[in-house]
C-alpha cells in the first residue's frame, strides 16, 4: 500500500467526518426552521442571524455540559452506546460515493473511502450495527423508559432491515453488483435509466424502510417524547447525548445519499452536473424527512410491527419473484 | 359574540356542538388492511404534506419577537399593583383596611398602620411579595376604595424569588397625579378617561 | 337552690333554680342573642334584644329567671319583628368605618346585623358630632358606642371602680310618628339610646385602677387600647392561649401576636385578650404583656460561664415568676448537687402552709375564687387587696355588689378604691402587727363555741366585757288623740260638729341604760364605732361566708400562728378560705421546692441579685426566657395548675439547657410536668394534654386542680395569747407595688413603663409638707435609701408604701421580712 492513498484515505476520512458532523448541526438548524415555517413559527432567531449561530450555541452548551452518570446504570456499556450510534453512522458512509471522480491539482480524487464491490451490502450491515448503540444504551441506562425503548429499537431495526434488504435484491438482480459505484453507473444513462422506473415497489419499500432505519416520524417509536421521554437518551446527557443526535443526523444523510444512488441515477454520468444533482437529490429526501415530521403523525408500534410483516414484506417477497420472472423470461 | 349558546354543552340542533362523525373501527384483518389500503391510497397522506407545504410557502408567520415587539395588553390586565390617590385631594385612597391581606390566597400582602395626627388610620409601610403573588385580582376586588389596582406593567424578572414591591413603588407620585397620569381602572364604578375627570370614582 | 327542668324551642334543659334564661340557655347550646348582658353581673336591659316568650309571656332572657316546668320559646314573629327594629336602631347613624374600626369583624353589632338580616333602613334621625376622646390608656369614639352599657356595667359589678357613668347626648329627639310606628321595645331601646353617652364620672378623663376591662367587654369599637388602636386587624392575630404571669391569680389570658412589621417577620404581641364572661383582667395582665427577653441569642460564652458558676456556687436564689417546671429543675438540682434554694417569700408561704395543715389537716386551704364570688359575707385580711391580687378584689366587689352582700377589710392602710365598692363594707385600719387580733375577732365573731378548744373559747371571752351604757331610743308610742270636726249634715243640710277619737303613732325618744357587751378586741383593732350593730345588720341573711387572706399574715412574725388561727377559722367557722400568694407562682414553688432559710456564699440568681445572675429581663450575665416565651406551668391561687405557652419566639439558652448540662437531663422543660410532685398534689398529666379554656357554661376547663393532701393532725390546737402591746406605732412604711404593677417584668413592658418611688396619699403628702417628685430619704433600722416621692391619690391614710417591681429600688433591704416598718422619712 502506497503513502498516498493512505494519506488520501485518512484526508477523505477527516472531510466526511467534519462535513457530516457539520451537516448533522445544520440540519438540526434546518429542521428547526423548517418545522417552524410549516407551523407558521420563525424558529431560532436571537443567535447570529437569522439564528445561525445557534447551531453552534448548541454545540458550545452540548459540550461544556456536565456528562452525568447515573448511579445504578452499567457504566462501560452506557459509556460506549453512544459511540457506537455514531460511529456506525460514519463507518457506513465509507462505502458511499459522495461525488463523482474529479481532479484537483493533478490528482485523480475518488470521492469515497472505500470502492468495495460489496458497496450496498457493507452499507446495510453497518446500519445494522448501529442498533447496538440504542439498544445497549438504551439496557444499560437502568431506566423503564430508556428499557422500552431499546426493546423498540431492536423490534423496529431488526424488522425492517427485512425490508430494505428485500426491497434492494430485485434492484441488485438487475445490476448484478453490490458496488454503489456500479449501480450509479448502470443509470448513467440519463434519467430513463433509473432504477426507479422499473422498480417502483422496491423505491417505495426502501424508501418507507430509511424511515424506520432512521427513527424519524412516522416511525419515531424508539424515543417518542410524549410516552417514553427520550428513549434510550432519557439517562443521557452532554456531549454523549449529542453523539446520538450527531448519529442520527448523519444516518439520515447517508440513507439519503443511499437511495439517490440506487434508485434515482446517483450522480449520473460524473459531469458537474450530474453531482449537482446528486445533492439535489440527497436534499430532497433529506428534507422530506422533516416534511414528513411536521405533516403526519406516529404510528402505534403495534401497528408498525403489522406494517411490516403483513404488508411490506409480502409486497417485497412478491416485487423479487416478479422481477425474477421478467428477468427470466 | 354572545356567549350563551356555548354554555350549553348539550348537542342539539342550537346547540354550536356537534358529534365528530368516526368510522367504525374495522374489526376483522381483512377489513384492517382495507382501511389501510383506502387511506394510502386515498392520499390523506399528500393532504398533510400538503398543507404544511403551503403555510411554509405563503409563510405567514405568526411569532411576535417578544423582547423586541409587545403586544398591546387589556386595560383590565392584572400585572404589578398601583396604589392609587383620590383626584380631588391627592390623599392616599388606602384606609388600611386590611382586606386585600386578608383575601389574599398567596399571603402576599402585608401592611403596616397606626393612627396618625388626626385621629385616622394611616397606612406606614405597604408591601407585595411579588415573587409570591399569583396575580389573581382578589386584592383589587376586594378593595373597597379602589385604591389597590393592577398596573401593566408586568416585566417582573428578578434574581430572588422573594421580591418585592412597597408602598413607595406603587403610589402614584403627585405629580403623576397632577398631570393626569394617574390610569383609573376600568371596572366597577369607573370613570371614561376622556372626560375631564376631578371625581374619583367611588359609587356609594 | 335546687336544679330544676325547663324547655327550650322544645329542648329539655338542666338549669339551677333562680338562674336567668339566657345563661341556661347559653350552658345548653341554645343561642338566644343578648349585647347588653354580662354573665357574672346584673342585667342592664339596654338592647331589649334578648326577647323570649316564658309561658305566653314575653320577658327578657337576662333578667328573667327559670321556673321548673318553664316553657320557653326563643323566636315567634313579634319577637322577630322587634329585633329587626332593635338591630335597625342600632344601625341608625352608625359609622360604615368598619373597614378602619379595631373591632374588625370581632363586631357584636355586626353579627347581630347580619345574624338578623337588616337590609334595609326604616328609622332615621339626624346626627350630631360627637368627637372621640382619649383617656389615657384607653380610647373613647362616641360615634361608634351603641350605649349597651356593658362598660359601666363591668366596672360597677365587676371590677369596683365605677368609674364611668352615662351623661345626656344632645342632639334631636325622635320623631314623635316613630313611636305609633314602630314595635315597643325597640322605640323604648332607642329612647334610651338617644339619651345618652358613656362618660367618665371624673370629667375628661378616667380616674381608675385602668384595668381595660371596658375596653374588653365594649362590643364594639367604642371603647379600645389607646395603644393598640389602628395598629392591626383583630382577623391577623394568632392568639396563643396562656396564663397571666403577673399575679397568683393566674387568669386565662390569651396573647394575640402577629409579625412586627413589613420587615420583621418574627412575632410581636399586639395585645391580650381575655374571656371577659368569665374572668376579669386587671390592667397590668391586660397592658403588660411585652415584657419578653429580646433578641436573644445562644452565647456560649455566657452559657459556659453559667456552667461554671453552677459547679462552684452552693446558693440559687430566685423569684416565683418562673414555671413549676423550672421549680422542679432547681429541686433536683438541689437533690443531686445539695444547693441552697433561697426564694423567701415563698419560704414563709410555705411555713404559713405548713402551719395551717397543722390545724386542717389539709395541705392546701379550702377556698376558691369562684366561692368568693358567690358569697355574700366576704372578710380580707392582711392583703392590700387592691395591688396584691386584683382579681380578689374583683371578686369581693362582684360578691358584695351581685350578692347583696357585705363585707371586713382589715388592713392598716385605708383604702377608698375598696371603700366605694360598696356601702356594705367596713374598713378597719388595725395597726400592723396586730392581724393576730383580727383573726381572734374573726374567730369570736364567727366561730362555733361549742365546738371550739375550750381554751380558746376562754381565751376569746377574757376580750369581753359588760359595760352598761346608756342609749338613746326612738319608741313608737301610740297616742289617742280627739278631734272636733265639722262635718256637713247631708240630711239637714246644716253643719254640725262631730267629735273623732284618732289614734296616732308617735316617734319618740327615750334615754335608756343597757348592758352590752364590750369587745376589746374592737378596740384593738381601731374598728370604727358602732361596729356591732353595723355587723349585725350585715350579717342579716348572709349564708355564704369567704375570707381572703394575704401576705401580711405570711410574713408576719408570728406567722405560725397567724397560720394556725387561720386554720382554726377554716375549722370551725363557716368561711372557706383563700390565700392569695404573692406572686405568679408562689404557691407552686412552694409546693415543689424544699427551700433554705439561709443563703451560702457564692450565689447563682435567677431573676434577682446574686453572684452570677441569670435573667429574664436581660440584665444579667445569661439570658434566660421570659413567661411569655416559654411554655410551662402556673399555679395560681386558685390551686389550679394552669398551662401557659410561649407567645414569643427565644434563641437563647434556658434553664433546662443548663440542668441538662449540668447532667439532670429532659429533652424539654415541659418533660418536667407530669414529674411534679403527687405527694404535693400534683398530678402526672403531660403538658400538652392540659386543655386552657373557658366552656359556655362557664366552667374552667384549664389545666388541673391540685389535691390537698391529708395528714395526721395531732389535735394540739393551742394557739399563743396575744400580745397587745404588739401594734407597731409611729411613723410607718410598707411594702407594696401601685397600681398595674407587680415584678420588673410589669415596668418592663412598653405601656406600663414607669419608676417607683415611695409612694404616699394626699394626706401623707401634706402632712409632710412633701410634692410629688420630691426627693425623699428613707431610713429604717436596716438601711437607707434616696427616692422619689410619687403620690398616690388612690390610697388615704399616713402609711405611704415603697414598691418592689423596681429593680433600681432595693426595697425589700429596708425591711425585716415582715410588710410594715417604722420609718423615718425626710425630704432632701
Amino acid at each position: 500500500m502506497d503513502m498516498a492513498f493512505i494519506i488520501e484515505t485518512i484526508a477523505k476520512i477527516v472531510v466526511i467526518l467534519l462535513v457530516f458532523s457539520a451537516l448533522a448541526g445544520l440540519g438540526t438548524y434546518f429542521e428547526r426552521k423548517v418545522l417552524a415555517f410549516m407551523q407558521r413559527r420563525l424558529g431560532p432567531m436571537h443567535v447570529g442571524p437569522f439564528g445561525l449561530l445557534q447551531v453552534a450555541a448548541d454545540g458550545i452548551k452540548l459540550f461544556t455540559k456536565e456528562d452525568i452518570i447515573p448511579q445504578n446504570v452499567v457504566k462501560p456499556i452506557f459509556k460506549i452506546a453512544p459511540v457506537i450510534t455514531a460511529a456506525t453512522a460514519f463507518m457506513a458512509a465509507a462505502a458511499i460515493p459522495f461525488w463523482p471522480e474529479f481532479t484537483a491539482f493533478g490528482y485523480k480524487v475518488h470521492p469515497i473511502v472505500a470502492d468495495i464491490n460489496v458497496g450496498i451490502l457493507y452499507v446495510l450491515g453497518i446500519m445494522a450495527i448501529g442498533l447496538y448503540g440504542p439498544l445497549l444504551g438504551g439496557m444499560a441506562s437502568a431506566n423503564k423508559f430508556s428499557l422500552i425503548s431499546a426493546a423498540r429499537s431492536a423490534a423496529v431495526f431488526i424488522s425492517y432491515e427485512v425490508i430494505s434488504g428485500l426491497s434492494l435484491l430485485a434492484p441488485l438482480m438487475m445490476v448484478g453488483s453490490l458496488s454503489l459505484i456500479d449501480i450509479n453507473n448502470y443509470q448513467a444513462g440519463g434519467i430513463g435509466n433509473w432504477i426507479v422506473w422499473s422498480q417502483p415497489v422496491a423505491f417505495i419499500l426502501f424508501w418507507i424502510a430509511a424511515f424506520a432505519e432512521t427513527g424519524r416520524t412516522p416511525f419515531h417509536l424508539i424515543a417518542n417524547d410524549h410516552e417514553i421521554i427520550d428513549g434510550f437518551g432519557t439517562e443521557y446527557s452532554g456531549m454523549r447525548w449529542g453523539l446520538f443526535f450527531i448519529g442520527e443526523y448523519a444516518n439520515m444523510f447517508f440513507i439519503s445519499f443511499v437511495i439517490a444512488i440506487i434508485f434515482l441515477g446517483g450522480f449520473g454520468d460524473g459531469s458537474i452536473a450530474g453531482a449537482f444533482q446528486l445533492l439535489l437529490k440527497v436534499s430532497f429526501f433529506f428534507f422530506f424527512f422533516l416534511w414528513t415530521r411536521a405533516a403526519w403523525p406516529d404510528v402505534r408500534p403495534d401497528q408498525l410491527m403489522w406494517l411490516c410483516w403483513k404488508v411490506l414484506m409480502p409486497l417485497a417477497v412478491v416485487n423479487i419473484v416478479i422481477t425474477g420472472l421478467v428477468m427470466m423470461f | 359574540m354572545h356567549s350563551e349558546p356555548l354554555n350549553d354543552r348539550n348537542v342539539s340542533e342550537q346547540s354550536p356542538y356537534f358529534y365528530v362523525d368516526i368510522e367504525t373501527y374495522p374489526t376483522t384483518s381483512w377489513d384492517k388492511f382495507k382501511q389501510v389500503v383506502k387511506r394510502t391510497f386515498k392520499g390523506e397522506l399528500f393532504v398533510g404534506l400538503w398543507v404544511v407545504m403551503r403555510e411554509m410557502i405563503k409563510f405567514d408567520i405568526h411569532t411576535v419577537q417578544y423582547p423586541k415587539e409587545k403586544l398591546p395588553i387589556g386595560p383590565r390586565y392584572r400585572a404589578v399593583h398601583k396604589l392609587l390617590r383620590l383626584w380631588e385631594s391627592g390623599y392616599e385612597r388606602c384606609i388600611g383596611c386590611g382586606l386585600c391581606e386578608k383575601i389574599c390566597i398567596s399571603d402576599c400582602i402585608r401592611m403596616d398602620t397606626k393612627i396618625d395626627e388626626n385621629s385616622r388610620k394611616e397606612v406606614t409601610e405597604y408591601s407585595i411579595n411579588l415573587g409570591r403573588c399569583i396575580f389573581c385580582g382578589y386584592c383589587a376586588e376586594v378593595c373597597p376604595e379602589l385604591a389597590i389596582v393592577h398596573g401593566q406593567r408586568y416585566e417582573n424578572g428578578s434574581e430572588q424569588r422573594a421580591h418585592f414591591v412597597i408602598k413607595d413603588d406603587m403610589l402614584t407620585p403627585l405629580d403623576w397625579l397632577t398631570s393626569g397620569q394617574q390610569a383609573e381602572f376600568p371596572g366597577f364604578g369607573a370613570i371614561t378617561p376622556n372626560e375631564s375627570v376631578t371625581k374619583t370614582p367611588l359609587a356609594y | 337552690m335546687s336544679v330544676i327542668t325547663i324547655t327550650i324551642d322544645g329542648k329539655e334543659v338542666q338549669t339551677q333554680e333562680g338562674e336567668f334564661i339566657l345563661n341556661a340557655a347559653r350552658s345548653n347550646g341554645i343561642f338566644i342573642p343578648a349585647i347588653c348582658y354580662l354573665t357574672r353581673c346584673s342585667p342592664t336591659l339596654a338592647c331589649r334584644i334578648c326577647l323570649v316568650e316564658a309561658d305566653g309571656k314575653q320577658v327578657y332572657a337576662c333578667n328573667a329567671k327559670a321556673k321548673q316546668g318553664m316553657n320557653i320559646t326563643t323566636t315567634t314573629s313579634t319577637i322577630e319583628t322587634e329585633k329587626r327594629a332593635i338591630m335597625e336602631v342600632y344601625d341608625v347613624n352608625h359609622p360604615l368605618e368598619c373597614g378602619v374600626c379595631d373591632q374588625s369583624g370581632e363586631c357584636e353589632l355586626q353579627n347581630y346585623t347580619l345574624e338578623v338580616g337588616v337590609d334595609k333602613q326604616t328609622y332615621s334621625i339626624a346626627d350630631t358630632h360627637k368627637p372621640t376622646q382619649n383617656w389615657g390608656l384607653i380610647h373613647y369614639d362616641p360615634a361608634l358606642c351603641i350605649m349597651c352599657e356593658r362598660c359601666i356595667t363591668v366596672c360597677k359589678d365587676m371590677i369596683g371602680d365605677a368609674a364611668l357613668s352615662t351623661v345626656a347626648r344632645g342632639g334631636e329627639n325622635i320623631e314623635a310618628a316613630f313611636k305609633e310606628s314602630m314595635p315597643k321595645d325597640a322605640y323604648a331601646m332607642w329612647n334610651k339610646l338617644n339619651k345618652s353617652l358613656i362618660a367618665p364620672n371624673a370629667g375628661t378623663t378616667l380616674d381608675c385602677t385602668n384595668c381595660g376591662e371596658c375596653t374588653a367587654v365594649c362590643p364594639v369599637g367604642a371603647l379600645v387600647s389607646s395603644d393598640y388602636q389602628y395598629t392591626s386587624n383583630a382577623w391577623e392575630h394568632t392568639q396563643i392561649p396562656a396564663t397571666c404571669a403577673h399575679c397568683s391569680a393566674g387568669c386565662q389570658i390569651s396573647y394575640d401576636i402577629k409579625h412586627t412589621d413589613i420587615t420583621n417577620p418574627d412575632a410581636k404581641i399586639y395585645r391580650v385578650k381575655n374571656e371577659w364572661n368569665y374572668i376579669s383582667l386587671c390592667g397590668a395582665g391586660r397592658y403588660g404583656y411585652d415584657f419578653e427577653n429580646r433578641n436573644v441569642t445562644k452565647n456560649s460564652i455566657a452559657f459556659d460561664a453559667a456552667i461554671d458558676a453552677f459547679k462552684n456556687a452552693d446558693t440559687i436564689a430566685f423569684t416565683s415568676t418562673i414555671t413549676n417546671e423550672e421549680a422542679m429543675i432547681l429541686q433536683r438540682l438541689k437533690e443531686k448537687f445539695g444547693y441552697k434554694l433561697i426564694n423567701e417569700e415563698a419560704r414563709v408561704f410555705k411555713n404559713f402552709l405548713s402551719n395551717y395543715s397543722t390545724i386542717t389537716g389539709e395541705s392546701l386551704y379550702h377556698g376558691f375564687f369562684k366561692e368568693v364570688h358567690s358569697a355574700d359575707f366576704v372578710v380580707s385580711i392582711g392583703t392590700a387587696l387592691k395591688t396584691d391580687n386584683p382579681n380578689a378584689r374583683f371578686a369581693m366587689n362582684n360578691a358584695l355588689s351581685m350578692n347583696k352582700g357585705a363585707g371586713l377589710y382589715f388592713h392598716p392602710i385605708s383604702d377608698p378604691v375598696i371603700a366605694a365598692m360598696s356601702k356594705n363594707l367596713m374598713q378597719i385600719n388595725h395597726a400592723p402587727l396586730m392581724e393576730e387580733a383580727t383573726l381572734y375577732l374573726m374567730l369570736d365573731l364567727f366561730g362555733d363555741k361549742a365546738e371550739m378548744p375550750s381554751e380558746l373559747t376562754s381565751y376569746l371571752a377574757t376580750f369581753h366585757s359588760t359595760k352598761t351604757v346608756t342609749i338613746e331610743e326612738t319608741v313608737d308610742e301610740k297616742v289617742t288623740e280627739t278631734i272636733v270636726k265639722k262635718v256637713l249634715n247631708a240630711e239637714s243640710g246644716v253643719e254640725e260638729e262631730v267629735s273623732e277619737h284618732v289614734t296616732k303613732t308617735v316617734k319618740k325618744k327615750v334615754s335608756k341604760e343597757v348592758e352590752v357587751d364590750e369587745n376589746r378586741l374592737l378596740e384593738l383593732l381601731n374598728a370604727p364605732a358602732g361596729f356591732s350593730e353595723t355587723l349585725t345588720k350585715y350579717l342579716a341573711k348572709k349564708s355564704t361566708f369567704a375570707l381572703i387572706v394575704g401576705s401580711d399574715l405570711y410574713t408576719h412574725p408570728n406567722a405560725a400562728n397567724c397560720a394556725r388561727l387561720v386554720g382554726l377559722i377554716e375549722k370551725y367557722t363557716s368561711f372557706s378560705v383563700t390565700m392569695v400568694p404573692n406572686l405568679a407562682n408562689t404557691l407552686g414553688v412552694a409546693l415543689i421546692c424544699d427551700l433554705d432559710e439561709s443563703a451560702g456564699t457564692k450565689t447563682i440568681g435567677y431573676n434577682t441579685a446574686g453572684n452570677f445572675t441569670l435573667s429574664a429581663l436581660g440584665e444579667g450575665d445569661l439570658d434566660m426566657p421570659a413567661l411569655n416565651q416559654q411554655e410551662g406551668t402556673l399555679t395560681s391561687n386558685d390551686k389550679r395548675v394552669n398551662p401557659t405557652n410561649a407567645a414569643l419566639p427565644y434563641g437563647g439558652y434556658e434553664l433546662n439547657d443548663i440542668a441538662s448540662a449540668l447532667g439532670v437531663k429532659e429533652a424539654l422543660t415541659v418533660d418536667y410536668t407530669s414529674q411534679l410532685p403527687l405527694n404535693a398534689g400534683f398530678k402526672a398529666v403531660e403538658f400538652d394534654t392540659l386543655p386552657n379554656y373557658y366552656t359556655n357554661a362557664g366552667e374552667e376547663v384549664r389545666g388541673y386542680v391540685l389535691e390537698s393532701q391529708r395528714s395526721e393532725v395531732s389535735g394540739d390546737e393551742s394557739v399563743q395569747p396575744l400580745d397587745e402591746k404588739y401594734g407597731l406605732k409611729g411613723a410607718l412604711v410598707y411594702l407594696a407595688n401601685p397600681v398595674l404593677q407587680f415584678t420588673s417584668f410589669t415596668a418592663a413592658s412598653h405601656q406600663l413603663q414607669e419608676s417607683g418611688g415611695l409612694y404616699g396619699s394626699t394626706s401623707f403628702m401634706n402632712s409632710n409638707g412633701l410634692s410629688a417628685g420630691d426627693s425623699v430619704r428613707v431610713r429604717t433600722s436596716l438601711g437607707e435609701m434616696v427616692v422619689v416621692f410619687i403620690h398616690d391619690s388612690k390610697i388615704n391614710g399616713d402609711i405611704p408604701y415603697l414598691p418592689t417591681f423596681d429593680s433600681k429600688i432595693n426595697s425589700q433591704a429596708l425591711f425585716g421580712g415582715y410588710r410594715f416598718s417604722n420609718v423615718s422619712i425626710e425630704k432632701v
